[in-house]
């Protein structure tokens, strides 16, 4: 008890020394609680707003691994002596072969995960139009009729499904497990004008047509229209129109430049029941010309922590490892806190630096102090005051002053470390939309296409962080949405982890002063001093 | 029966012979004083007594226990009180400061440490103001009885003291005297290490340490 006294009473007797250790350590503090609010918040951004957040997720081919296995992915010889740069085309075809999307039943078997929440998917085969029910299409009605036949070898990635997937037919039908797979509608994105929805599961060929693609081709709810096999033209469907429905996709025609097909007017939507009810009697007329179907299934997830138990479990499973499981909502996520990430990693340097270059003055300070002290050391281990006693005391009076600046350094962090936080992340965002900006001039476009990052702002954002979109919106629909705001930096953790940074520059200061302490006899001391 | 005993005590400075076989006896109730000139080792005997050095030969028993047995630290802060010839105070603190840490340094059970140390610097002629001035702001008399209060203010046995008139001039030099003699008649074992034979006279017993060449002789008064 009485070392802490001593030490209290020794603080108060050497007030300047102390006070420039003090404003040292502060200086620390201060720049401490930023670095760790920077950090704090960043990472509180991501994990409250990854909690709340409902998360999609797909299964797909992974591409990308496969591609990077044919010839090592590195330059010089493989195993099978083929130069860099030159693949042997089995391989290449190989993948293309293995490339397809899981069966339905493999779908459904993984949705049986506990982890799931959700599931649906649809199915989409391409048809042509007959006689009298044409697509909408900018040709000319003769080019029209004589039914597209755009190919694109290559599939689209992702979304779109397995590769080399030919997109050849009027018609996207596409077929939906139940009602929460049609997000267009289930967004706002797409309603109904006319008649109904068709009824969820159903396998009775109803199916919903644009409001263009019905005036086009004069129909109405009630009507039937005929689709047929554009492999085999004999091979007719009949659907009966059940509503029509209006999107706001409709004036996006980028997509039309593969094929009619892809105009957003040129789709129907029906049940998946009812597709596969086609795609089956396609397949039992003739294997060789059946209609294609290509499967997307959606898992849905009430938290992150499901979606990485899911992937853990589908492994489990057997699902193979040249399939991928991926989240493209995480994906958007992750992309948005792009400049806070990197801020949180320049403020951990800096607070590396800072504790460095800080715990070196300390320690160069606090021998300075023990040999200035050495004769009170001296007189207090001559009067029998144990050595590990009076290093005690120095300690106790390093942790004081430390823990005194440290207080003050964290209520002015505190203070200073959100708008400080908010200047440095608007810098960083700028920086980002600078750089995405560069690219897009570089490609010639006006907007941000292309590299990185072409999700959307997750929909539930916590309270204590802000976004904003790039103001280059992008015509195809991407564009860059940033966290650029953090409202709160400073929690519990950063309080702890300050206290932390306390104790450590206590550790480190007084580190050389107990060592001095513990190498020194009162004796010579004494008698150098007489 | 001594309460501290030197027993063919030799001790070496970086090869070079201090003490040889010196051989005292130090009772509870006298008061001794170790007499020699410059360079005799009377400052290395007075460090080896208070186990602030350890001797190269022989050995001090401490009532019938040698002091290598007994923990240094504990011997210091408990047993032995020792005034040094340059006072060795901590200089930021007050002369009541002072004393009140060796009480709290020896661990002893004192009730009202404040109190006792008012009256012990009272007992050696230091008033309440005085006691609560910083001893930097003392005069070299008043340091001096604020380290004789010190050594006393744990209740040891033993009470060393180095040069304690040095640089004091003859009635605060008699003063002290006094109260080193109050202190002997008391219990304790006083033992003075100094140059004046002046003060030597004052006490009940002298040893003379003359140079290594030369011959240590034990005087009666």
């Amino acid at each position: 008890m009485y070392i802490i006294k001593n030490a209290l009473r020794c603080i108060g007797r050497s007030k300047g020394r102390n006070i420039l250790i003090g404003i040292i350590v502060l200086v620390i503090a201060i720049s401490a609680c930023i670095g760790l609010s920077i950090r704090q918040a960043a990472e509180s951004a991501k994990m409250s707003a990854l909690e709340g957040m409902g998360v999609t997720a797909t299964i797909s081919y992974d591409r990308a691994s496969a591609m990077g296995n044919i010839s090592g992915g590195r330059p010089g010889k493989d195993s099978s002596g083929f130069q860099s740069g030159q693949f042997d085309p089995s391989q290449f075809e190989d993948i293309f072969k293995q490339s397809s999307s899981l069966t339905l039943e493999e779908y459904l078997k993984y949705a049986e995960s506990e982890t799931v929440e959700d599931f649906y998917y649809t199915i989409t085969a391409y048809l042509n139009g007959s006689e009298y029910f044409l697509p909408v299409s900018n040709e000319s009605e003769e080019d029209s009729s004589s039914s597209s036949n755009s190919s694109f070898p290559g599939g689209f990635p992702g979304g779109m499904g397995g590769m080399g997937l030919k997109i050849s037919g009027d018609f996207s039908i596409i077929g939906y497990s139940n009602d929460s797979a049609m997000k267009e509608f289930v967004n706002d994105n797409a309603s109904i004008v006319d008649g109904s929805m068709f009824e969820e599961g159903t396998s009775e060929l109803i199916c919903v047509i644009s409001e263009e693609l019905a005036m086009y081709n004069n129909v109405v709810v009630g009507d039937s229209i005929i689709v047929q096999n554009p492999s085999l033209n004999t091979e007719a469907y009949t659907l009966t129109i059940s509503g029509i429905f209006t999107s706001n996709d409709n004036n996006d025609f980028s997509m039309s430049m593969f094929g009619v097909s892809q105009d957003p007017a040129n789709r129907i939507y029906m049940s998946a029941n009812a597709l596969q009810t086609i795609l089956d009697a396609s397949f039992t007329n003739k294997e060789d010309t059946k209609i294609e179907g290509n499967i997307s299934a959606t898992y849905c997830f009430s938290d992150t922590s499901a979606y990485y138990s899911f992937e853990k479990e589908v492994r489990k499973l057997g699902l193979d490892d040249s399939y991928k499981v991926s989240s493209s909502d995480i994906t958007a996520f992750e992309n948005s806190l792009a400049p806070l990430t990197t801020l949180s990693k320049m403020a951990g340097w800096f607070l590396l630096v800072i504790l460095i270059i800080g715990g070196v003055i300390l320690v160069v300070l606090n021998i300075f102090n023990v040999r200035e002290r050495k004769y009170e050391v001296g007189v207090l281990t001559a009067m029998g005051m144990k050595k590990w006693k009076v290093a005690t005391q120095f300690v106790c009076e390093i942790l004081v002053i430390t823990m005194i600046a440290v207080v003050i350094g964290s209520s002015i962090g505190a203070v200073s470390s959100v708008p400080v936080t908010n200047v440095l992340l608007e810098g960083q965002v700028e920086n980002q939309n600078n750089k995405q900006n560069q690219i897009n001039q570089n490609f010639g476009r006006p907007g941000n296409m292309g590299s990185g990052f072409t999700g959307s702002m997750p929909p539930d954002l916590p309270s204590d962080i802000s976004g904003s979109k790039n103001p280059f919106e992008n015509m195809f629909g991407g564009a860059a949405d940033y966290i650029t705001e953090v409202n709160s930096a400073m929690n519990i953790t950063v309080v702890l982890q300050m206290i932390g940074v306390g104790l450590l520059l206590t550790l480190i200061a007084s580190a050389a002063s107990v060592l001095f302490i513990m190498r020194y006899d009162p004796l010579k001391i004494l008698a150098n001093r007489d | 029966m001594a309460l501290l005993s030197l027993k063919n005590i030799c001790f070496s400075y970086e090869k070079t012979l201090v003490l040889k076989d010196i051989s005292y006896d130090f009772e509870k109730g006298k008061m001794y004083c170790i007499v020699g000139k410059s360079g005799a080792g009377k400052t290395t005997l007075l460090s080896l007594l208070s186990g602030l050095a350890k001797p190269t030969e022989g050995e001090i028993i401490y009532d019938g226990k040698n002091i290598d047995k007994i923990d240094k630290y504990t011997f210091r802060s408990k047993f032995i009180g020792v005034v040094f010839q340059s006072f060795n105070l901590i200089t930021k603190y007050t002369a009541l400061e002072n004393v009140i840490l060796s009480m709290d340094v020896s661990g002893v059970k004192i009730k009202d440490k404040k109190k006792k140390a008012f009256e012990l610097l009272e007992s050696v002629g230091l008033d309440e103001d005085e006691a609560n001035r910083r001893v930097l702001k003392l005069s070299g008399g008043q340091q001096q009885r604020v380290a004789i209060a010190r050594a006393i203010s744990y209740n040891p046995d033993i009470i060393l003291a180095d040069e304690p008139t040095g640089n004091l001039d003859r009635e605060t030099q008699i003063e002290i005297m006094e109260i080193f003699r109050e202190l002997a008649d008391q219990g304790k074992c006083v033992i003075l290490v100094s140059h004046s034979h002046e003060v030597a006279s004052m006490c009940d017993e002298k040893y003379e340490l003359i140079k290594i060449s030369g011959k240590k002789k034990k005087n009666s008064k």
